[in-house]
This record gives structure tokens, sequence and C-alpha cells, in this order.
């Protein structure tokens, strides 16, 4: 079983790094009206940490009494809709892009109802509920547009936090009505410190290069470090000898997959690559993620070895004139994959769109280098 | 003690007991239970029932039987009249899938490894294994596999050879339910003699009784399991029976779908080993249209979207991976067996009469269009004995007539490649002279188009000999189905990757104006069409390419398999968690793909006794480079691979010899399969 959640922070006292927003969530929590909130920023930052943290500062320890329910909802066509819901007395939590297209149906009716019953323990703190809302950012348009009335509406019952990794996926009327906290990657230091109090907590010597290591490894993510830092340990007891941190397989196939379009530009070739993204999606590696690209990969003339994507690895190896464009693609393409059916189709697209770019663009250089 | 029938003179009169069963199949009510769903031997019990609680013939099932009875009093007259190609003195007018439907196994098309699956785990189920002990985990058993693909079959010629009865639900008209029993053991009730029950209820109570009738036997079984040898021994009566359920109650309905479960549970749990249980069902396959998934963040919407059955929707979760159940799954059946099969039956049918039997092309025809189904394989072949056609046509129209849609697919595919010959070419080097002139005086018929101006000239393109219109309105296939092939295909016919790019460009576009409805707008069908036109250079360079069926359907399909596995390692991190302060949604689907593949594996590689990571997890989590089998199957060289999957390697060779052969005659489309589209 995975260990270190057991030593995931409870109260925002216990937390490790970003104290001024720990502060500021504090003295939010102590005031009578406490806000709606938007907690946005990269996986693995501590988005849900802060804010289990932030509901036992509102509430006590009470909200950790958690259960969880399967809820039906039944949709206007008369479908069934089973969604997981964790909650307390205090609040609920919900994940409703597993709805689907239907999540309106989900959050209205979660909301109103929520909304209508008032808060019955006596000795509560604060008068309302408060309703968590995962992945914010892949709510439909329509469940947005519900929820931003469903927000006015009742406030006096109910308080919503929503989390998301961007707030560019939210309409704006959202945005205003809710405070935004970002909460930030964190830095290598903050990892590392974090990385040694696990450590400490499971009695476990970990050398300063090992966490070092991972830390700069995982990239801001610290799932993905005390992952990494798990699977090191189940590995070799002890953290000795040289340390390798594998990365996972589908990013060493992404690395070789993106050499293979860089490397040639010819119908077969587009075959081959087929052949690649075909196997990472059927080992469940979403389309979308192989097409992405993080904007810290873009340092001029500089080789990291961060990339974790095909995009990314071509925008690391292409010539910098080309970056622009790829990126450029990648962006077009993505939009189309969403609204789209096939997937495949799209990457597919991008691929060969790269390479008759980085065709021409070499092809042209060395006419002008023979000149 | 009433001995069961000897097995020799079951085996010598299948046709006729055929008959009833198929008459059972018509209408399930209206034969007395005793005579239901015989296979083999008779079973004391069944009398008893039988004789005591005869069903009274009431209005609604009277018609049915006399219909049946009519039948079989017209057919002689039928038969003479409709076909005079048969025989004149064949007696029943029963189509071949029944009447030579196989008695023993070696007249199975089977592979004999699947056959030999099935047999040990009944045997197991019957009498526990070598250690006896086994019994107990044989409860249930899902045959899955595409339709026609024997699996009721072989369980039938097994229940004959191995000598024991099977009991089958079958779900009963609603308005017949009050006032009958659709199963053997209603009778047996009167509390529920006039009962309006539900269906379900009645099935439960089906499972029930048809677990408890062992109970009437426990005297007689337990007997046999003191004497396992004797009870193998073939002379000796069967007092064995299993419950078969082919026709699943309405499991797509969710409360429906959770009693079923419970229903199968309680069927697993109960201590008292009662007789095994078979479920079969057919897998449905993908349409072009289907959407790949549309939200990448959460599994969530696969799990609530499902509306098709299959064995893990049938049995749920919890129970698929219970040691109880077992798995076994039917391939299409390979084209060696199919052929050697079809070719068995003819010459049974042909025996007594001196009509000529079908050519060997026309076999060879039918097997490849059946794709593995030998019930659609039959039922071509009855066609083709009864109406005489030109061994082309013949050829042609059960091509069309494709389930799949696979030929129609090519012919259209090729339309659009092949004859992107603009007005001027030089005639391809395969076409006759005849054609060459055909050519040129549909050339004279087209116009150039105007020429355009210079900053355009780049899209600059002679007219082409395709009517797009007559295309759209004469394809038998959707825009999607056209994607996905000119997806899989088109970069054979680029001679550059800027072709490639115009190419892909356009299916990428045209998806991306599709949306997620299928079928919504008129234009995605021009729009792909003309768009891939445009791009191909011109002439297109014929080198003898061939045109594959896309791997987009494998690939989905495993991919699926793959998400069901994090399914599984989903529901493992919220159980296992649920004592700590872990809760499931702290993982989501995406994030268990992408991020978990290490720890899992690095898990695995522990070897800690406690961490009982579900096994599905390497679906997902291992992606080693250069693993040929997708690579492969993209080629699509060998369009029956999956058939040949599992299967010898002596029938691997045969298979392949015999596909180059086939592909020397032409297997591929010919040219006037493509006049014939357009």
């Amino acid at each position: 079983m995975l260990t270190y959640p057991q030593f995931r922070p409870k109260t925002l006292d216990d937390l490790h790094y970003h104290q001024g927003l720990s502060i500021r969530l504090k003295s939010l929590a102590a005031s009578a009206d406490f806000p709606h909130m938007l907690f946005y920023g990269p996986s693995g930052a501590g988005k849900k940490t802060r804010i289990s943290c932030t509901l036992r500062e509102l509430f006590g320890s009470g909200v950790e009494k958690l259960k969880i329910d399967q809820r039906v909802f039944i949709s206007p066509s008369k479908r069934k809709l089973e969604i997981n819901i964790v909650q307390s007395n205090f609040h609920i939590e919900i994940t409703p892009s597993e709805a689907g297209n239907y999540d309106r149906v989900v959050i209205q009716d979660l909301l109103k109802e929520i909304a209508q019953t008032q808060q019955v323990d006596l000795n509560a703190k604060h008068r309302f509920k408060v309703v968590v809302i995962n992945e914010a950012d892949s709510l439909s348009r329509d469940a947005q547009a519900a929820l931003r009335r469903t927000m006015e509406k009742y406030t006096s019952n109910m308080r919503i936090i929503l989390c998301a990794n961007s707030t560019s996926r939210l309409i704006a009327p959202i945005k205003s009505r809710c405070l935004l906290m970002r909460v930030a990657a964190p830095n290598l230091e903050e990892m590392q410190i974090v990385l040694e109090h696990v450590a400490k907590k499971l009695k476990f010597d970990l050398p300063e290069e090992a966490s070092q290591q991972i830390a700069e490894d995982s990239g801001g993510n610290m799932r993905k470090a005390l992952l990494v830092f798990e699977t090191l340990k189940m590995q070799s007891p002890d953290l000795s000898g040289p340390l390798t941190i594998a990365k996972p397989d589908w990013e060493m196939y992404c690395h070789k997959v993106a050499d293979l379009i860089v490397q040639e530009q010819s119908p077969a070739r587009v075959m081959e690559v087929r052949a690649k993204f075909y196997e990472l999606i059927s080992h469940c590696i979403p389309a979308t993620i192989i097409l992405k690209v993080k904007l810290s990969i873009w340092v001029p003339n500089k080789l990291t070895d961060n990339s974790q994507t095909v995009a990314e690895r071509v925008v690391e190896r292409v010539d910098e004139a080309l970056k622009a464009d790829v990126m450029h693609w990648a962006t077009i393409y993505e939009g189309r994959m969403r609204l789209g059916s096939k997937k495949v189709f799209h990457l597919e697209a991008w691929t060969v769109k790269v390479m008759s770019l980085y065709k021409n663009f070499m092809y042209n250089f060395d006419m002008a280098d023979f000149e | 003690m009433p001995t069961a029938k000897p097995h020799s003179s079951t085996g010598t009169k299948p046709s006729a007991k055929k008959t009833k069963l198929k008459t059972v199949k018509l209408d399930a009510t209206s034969e007395p239970p005793g005579k239901k769903l015989r296979t083999s031997a008779r079973l004391p019990v069944f009398h008893l029932t039988g004789s005591e609680h005869h069903p009274p013939l009431t209005p609604p099932q009277q018609p049915s039987f006399s219909q049946s009875q009519t039948q079989r009093q017209t057919k002689d007259v039928k038969g003479k009249g409709k076909a005079p190609l048969l025989p004149v003195q064949q007696e029943d007018d029963r189509l071949w899938v029944d009447k030579y439907e196989p008695t023993i196994e070696a007249d199975l098309a089977v592979h004999k490894r699947k056959v030999e699956d099935v047999r040990r785990w009944l045997s197991e189920a019957f009498e526990g294994g070598p250690t006896g002990k086994l019994r107990k985990y044989r409860r249930i058993l899902g045959l899955t596999g595409p339709a026609g693909t024997a699996k009721t079959t072989t369980l039938r010629v097994l229940a004959r050879e191995m000598g024991f009865e099977i009991v089958e639900w079958r779900n009963s008209m609603s308005e017949r339910a009050p006032s009958h029993f659709d199963n053997d053991f209603k009778d047996l009730d009167d509390n529920h003699w006039m009962d309006t029950e539900a269906l379900f209820d009645k099935f439960q109570s089906f499972l029930k009784r048809a677990s408890a009738c062992h109970n009437i036997f426990s005297e007689s079984v337990s007997q046999s399991s003191t004497h396992p040898r004797a009870s193998t021994s073939s002379g000796q009566p069967s007092k064995r029976h299993l419950i078969l359920l082919e026709d699943l109650p309405n499991i797509l309905h969710f409360p429906t779908q959770a009693r079923f479960h419970t229903a199968l549970q309680s069927f697993c749990d109960s201590s008292d080993v009662g007789p095994p249980l078979v479920i079969i069902i057919s897998d449905s396959g993908l349409r072009g249209e289907n959407v790949d998934d549309t939200c990448d963040f959460s599994g969530g919407t696969r799990w609530s979207k499902k509306e098709t059955i299959d064995i893990r929707s049938a049995l749920g979760a919890d129970l698929c991976t219970s040691p109880y159940v077992t798995r076994i799954a039917f391939n299409p059946i390979a084209p060696t067996l199919m052929i050697k099969a079809l070719q068995a039956m003819l010459t049974t049918h042909f025996a007594s009469t001196t009509e000529k039997p079908p050519t060997k092309d026309i076999i060879e025809m039918i097997v490849e269009s059946s794709n593995g189904d030998i019930r659609s394989a039959v039922m071509a072949l009855e066609f083709a004995c009864v109406v005489t056609l030109p061994v082309k046509g013949a050829g042609k129209g059960r091509r069309r007539a494709d389930t799949s849609g696979r030929g129609s697919a090519r012919a259209v595919l090729e339309a659009v490649t092949r004859r992107e010959q603009s007005k001027g070419d030089p005639p391809a080097t395969h076409l006759s002279a005849k054609d060459a002139a055909k050519e040129r005086e549909l050339d004279e018929t087209l116009a150039d188009p105007s020429p355009l101006p210079d900053w355009l000239s780049e899209h600059n393109r002679k007219a082409s000999r395709v009517c797009v219109e007559t295309l759209a309105s004469d394809s038998p296939i959707d825009s999607s189905l056209l994607g996905l092939y000119i997806h899989q295909n088109y970069t054979m016919f680029c001679t550059d990757v800027d072709q490639c790019d115009a190419v892909s460009e356009g299916l990428s576009w045209t998806d991306w104006i599709g949306g997620h409805l299928p079928s919504t707008t008129p234009y995605a069908f021009p729009t792909l069409t003309l768009s891939t036109l445009h791009a191909l250079p011109t002439p297109v360079p014929r080198k003898g390419q061939k045109v594959c069926k896309p791997s987009w359907f494998d690939v989905r399909k495993k991919e699926q398999a793959a998400w069901e596995g994090v399914g599984d390692v989903a529901g493992w991190l919220g159980h296992v968690g649920a004592s700590v302060e872990h809760v499931p949604g702290r993982w989501t689907h995406a994030d268990i793909a992408v991020e978990l593949g290490g720890w899992l594996r690095a898990a695995d590689r522990s070897n800690n006794a406690q961490l009982q990571v579900p096994r599905a997890h390497k679906l997902f989590s291992h992606l080693p480079w250069g693993t040929a089998g997708v690579g492969g199957d993209v080629l699509g060289e060998n369009e029956h691979g999956e058939a040949d999957e599992g299967e010898g390697e002596d029938d691997m060779k045969v298979v392949r010899a015999l596909r180059d052969q086939e592909e020397e005659k032409g297997w591929w489309l010919e040219s006037d399969d493509i006049e014939e589209v357009e």
C-alpha cells in the first residue's frame, strides 16, 4: 500500500511551504465571511491538501470523519449516473467529470439539495456547508453556467471550493465570484524538506543527494516526488548505490517517438510513428498529454532533460526558429482533438505537420548554406 | 430406477431431437417441461414432474403449437416448390445451420485446445479435478467471443459426450407470464402458480430451484463422488446437469443488473455446491462512428456510458476477479477449420443427390467474407446452393452483404485513391485496351477547370475522374468509416510528407467539424473525399498497394481493456486505503495511468505479500519500446490475424500459405468491383 498519504499534513500549521498562503487561509477561516474559493495550480502542488487543511481549520476535526456514498442521479434522458461522493457532516466532495456530459444535472441537483438543508449541528462553527468540486476545469459550459447561478443564490447556506489545474477553462463569471488562490509548485528546496520530513517519519535515512535528485526529477510535482521516493525505497531498502530514477515507460517511449519524427520525414515513417501512437493510446496515455508542452521546456539554447511528452521532446530537438511553429500546431490540434471524435487523426496530423515543417526548413537551410 | 437413454440411440436421431430443440426456442412455454431442453440422457425426476404437472394447453399457446405442426405438414410441398436444387426426398426444411449442427467433437470447427479447455472445466466442475477440491471453484464459466464462433454448439456437443443435462433460462414473453411457467421447475412450487411475478423474480427462483434441484440427486451424486471412476464411465446413467444462461435478463437496466449480480454472488457463495453455471455472451464489435473517449481527465465516463453487455457488466467487477469465475474466450473461427467444416457439410448434403456442390472458389469466398462467423458462413453457403448464380456474381453478392462493411469500404476507398488519375494521364499499365479507351472517352467529357491565379498555382489540379457527388450518394459507408480507412492507408499512396500533411490535415479537419455526434453534418463526406483527392499526388503511384483494415478497432479494444485495468487499480487503491484517510477521488483514472506505473511495477518486483496489486495493471503500466504487436497489425497484412491468435502453430502455417495463394488470385479488390460502386 502507498504509505505517504498517511503523512499528509492535516492542519495549515503542518504545511511545509507557501507559508504566506497558509496564513491568509487561516485568517480567512477565522473571519465570519468565508468566500467561495478557487484553488488552482499545477498538479502535485498541494491544492487538495490545502483544501482539506482549510476545511479542518473551518470546522475542526469533525471534517475528517468521512463517509463515501454512491449517489444515483437521473439525467433528462432518464439515464442513471452513479457518482461517488465523499462527505462529512460539514462538507461534501464531488468529481463531476465522472458524469461526463451530464455534469450539469449532477451539479444542479446536488447543490440545490445541499443549499436547501440547514446545518443541523448547533455546535458547528459556521452555518454553511462547503462543497468541494474537484477537476473544476473539466466541467462543461452548461455545468459552469448552472454553477454560476447557484453560487449567487444560496450563499447563506453553502460555500463552494473549486479545485482546478488552470483557470483558463473556467468561464469569467465563476472566476469573478471566487477568491482565487494560486498554489504554485514547490521549488527544489521545499520539495527536499518535505521528502526529508516523510523519510524521518518513516524512520528512514534519505541521503541528501538522493532527495535532491528526486526533487529535480519530479519537476515540481510533489505527489510524483513522493511516489518516486516510495518506488526507490521499495527497490533498494537502503537507497545505497547509484540512484537511477527510472522515468515511467511512457515517457521514454515518447522520447523515442519524438526522435523518430526528427530523424526522418517520409510517408513510411508516418506509419511507424502512428503505430507508436497507437501503442501509447492503448496504454491509457491520454492523447492530450502526448501533445502537451510545458512552458518550462522552452529554455532557449539549453537542452534540459525534463521533457516528458512527444511534443516537448520535439520542441527540444528542433531549431529555435521552428519551436514556435511546432507549439502553435500542437495547440491547434489539441483543440481539435477535444472537439473531434478520433484522437489519433489529430495526433497524426500534428506529426505530419511537424515533419513537413522540419523537412522544408532543413531543405531551405541547406540551400542557403550552399549558396 | 429408470435408465437413461443410451448414447447410441440419441446419436442416431440427431435431427429429430433438434426439431424439438428448435421448437422450444420458438415458444418457450408450449412444450411439456419434461421434454424441454433435453440434450442427452433423461433424468428420472423430469419424468416425474413432467407427468404430474402437465401444463394445460391454454389458448395463447395453441396457435404456436399448431403452427409448428402445420409447418411440418406443408414442408414437403414447400421444399419442392422453393428449391428444385434441393433433393426431392429431402424431408425437413430446416436451415442448414440447424440441420448440420455438429453432434460430435470431431465435427466442431473450434480449435481443439479450446474444446479441451471447456471440457476440462466441465469435468472439474462435476468431479473436482485430480484432487477433487476444484469443484468448489468451478462455479461459473463465462464463454465469450464474437457471434458465430460455436460457443453454444461446443457446450451442447460436450453435453452430449460427457452426458450431462443443460438447463437453460429463457426470458419468456411478459403477456404469458401470469399463468405460465417459464422453466422446468416452476411447477414444483404451488404458491407461485398463479402469481404475476416480475420477470426477475422468476429468474431468481429459477436459479434457486435449478441449483436446489441438485439436492434431489444428492444421494446418487455422493455415491458417484465416492467412486469417481464409476461416474466417468460412459455407460453410467447421467445424474448431472448444468445451468446455462444465454438469454440474460435485461442487465442494461441498472437495478436489474444489481440484482443479477447479487443473485450470482449468492449462487457462488452458497455452501452447498450445486450444478455449475455457464454464461454465454457474444462480444459486440466496435463501429467506426464510435467516439474515442472524450474525457481525458477521468475514467468516470467509461463506467457510466456502457451500453453493451460484456462479461464484466454481466458478472460485475467483484465476481469477475473472484476465483469462482473462469472465462474462456472463443476466437473467430480460423479459415482452414471453417473450410474443412463447410466441405464436410457439403459432402453430407450432396451425398444422396447428383447435384453438383458449389465450387471451391465459392467456399473460399464465403469463408473470406464471413470474418470467422461460421453461422453466417453456413447461411451464405446454403444460399449459394439454393440459387445458382454465376460464380463471379455469387461472390460479389456476398461481398456486398459483408456485415462489417469492410468490403464496401475497401471499394469506396479504392475508388477514391485508385481512380485519382486526372484527365490526360497515361493509362495505367494494368488496364486493358478497352478500359483505356473507356477512360479516354471519359476524359473528353471532363472540362478542365479554369486556371487559378498565380498565387494559388500550387493548388492547380487537372480535372479528376472521380465524381464526388456520385460517390457520396452511392457510398454504402459513412464518412467516419471512410475516414478510418483513408487514415489507415493514405501513406502508401503519397510520395512526400507534404502530401501526407494535406491528407491528414483534411482528416483532422473533417473529424473536428463532425463533432461528437455521428453524421450530423452532410458536408463531412464530400469534404473528406475532396480534401483527400486534392492532396494525393497526380497520378497516384501504383505499386500494388494493398488496402487494409484500420487498426483503430483493435487498438480501441486494447485501450478499453487497459482502462478496465486502471479501474481495477483505482478500486484497489480506494478499497485498501479506506482505513487511512485516503479516499478515492484523490487519484483520478488518468493520474493512475500516467503517474502510478512506475510504483506499480516496483510493487510487483518487490514481491511483498501484503501488496496484492491487481494483476491487470500490466495492461497500462508496461510499455516496452518496439513491441511488434500493433506494428504488425497496423500494416494489416493479415485480416484474419485475430482468428489465428491462440491457434496451433500448424494452423498458422496453413493459414499463411492459404493467404499467399489467395493474394495471388486477387483476393484484394479487382477493378471490376470498383466499377460497380462508381
